[in-house]
């Protein structure tokens, strides 16, 4: 099935790529470098890693070029790509947690005292706040959950695509979503 | 059991709900339960909550640096090559000492070692020709 579907525009596009047409890169490129980084940004939550990692996914899918096949649907292979990049940065970052709790909390206190002073802002903030809990409860997932939640929440993956990224059954995908949003329920019920 | 929070199929569900594609009577049946399930009420607000998790945009000059880099990476040697290199580089450096030496031991005027060999062995017998001849009492005809 995902065969029939690799014959796909992206995947067309890399075939030409693969016989040296770089027009073909450059439209891959337009098309999927948006929902790269946006992934890559939400798993690691940092701009400059995820750009930085990004680059790493797109020049990796550029030195496989020689040897690309379309054995499944284009994206469920740059996702791939994108998902191993992740959790390698996130496992070699792991040490640096420490510092970057510090400067949240820092932040957090000039936050609550700019949004004493005056009323606009404490509602900016007041969504800041939200937004940060999100972002928190997002992070405090398992890496796998995590990449699994924001390719079927925000990039739109299906769940045999996710399965295929994660190297994992269907069944298995269900499943860890489900406990997935089960988590982020206990973690962000109070918002609701 | 339609219960999002109690069904295997939750996050099924739950998406096909919020993207409006399940068939109208699970549509009817869930929007009864959730008028009912506080649970399935926080869950839909938590998925609706994550809508705020927004990502910036990408900075500019994006394409460029990757570019530049795809372009600094076609310029290394592919890794085979430095794989096969990394070895060859000592071996070559260890032939090149054994050639010099080789050429240091054969230098014109430098004396050959089986030359040199030989004439020890000449040395030798004619030293021991006259230490027989030491032994041969003086006077006595031979």
């Amino acid at each position: 099935m995902e065969a029939v579907v690799a014959l796909e525009r992206d995947a067309q596009l890399m075939l030409r790529v693969r016989e040296g047409d770089d027009t073909s890169f450059a439209l891959l490129l337009e098309r999927h470098r948006g929902p790269v980084v946006h992934f890559l940004y939400r798993m690691v939550q940092n701009q400059a890693v995820s750009e930085e990692l990004a680059q790493e996914v797109f020049l990796r899918v550029y030195r496989s070029r020689k040897t690309y096949e379309p054995t499944a649907k284009f994206t469920t292979w740059l996702f791939r790509i994108a998902t191993h990049v992740a959790l390698n940065s996130i496992r070699d970052r792991k040490k640096e947690k420490g510092h970057e709790s510090l400067d949240e909390e820092t932040l957090d206190g000039m936050e609550r005292q700019v949004a004493e002073r005056q009323q606009t802002v404490e509602q900016e903030m007041v969504h800041e706040v939200k937004v940060r809990e999100v972002r928190q409860a997002i992070e405090a997932l398992p890496a796998k959950q995590r990449a699994a939640v924001l390719m079927h929440k925000y990039e739109g993956l299906d769940y045999g695509q996710i399965a295929a990224v994660l190297n994992c059954s269907e069944s298995a995908i269900k499943s860890l979503l489900f406990r997935a949003y089960e988590s982020l329920r206990g973690q962000l019920a109070h918002m609701a | 059991m339609i219960c999002l929070g109690k069904n295997q199929q939750g996050a099924d569900l739950l998406t096909g709900y919020l993207a409006k594609t399940l068939d109208a009577a699970r549509t009817a049946e869930l929007n009864q339960h959730v008028q009912e399930c506080a649970d399935c009420r926080s869950l839909i607000a938590v998925w609706e909550r994550l809508d705020e998790f927004a990502a910036p945009e990408i900075t500019p000059g994006f394409d460029a640096r990757l570019y530049a880099r795809i372009a600094a990476d076609e310029m290394r040697p592919s890794w085979w090559r430095r794989l096969l290199w990394r070895p060859v580089a000592p071996l070559a450096a260890a032939a090149a000492v054994v050639a010099v030496l080789a050429l240091f031991l054969r230098v014109p005027g430098t004396p050959d070692a089986s030359k040199q060999a030989s004439n020890v062995e000449i040395e030798q017998v004619a030293q021991a020709v006259d230490d027989l001849d030491l032994l041969i009492p003086i006077g006595s005809d031979r």
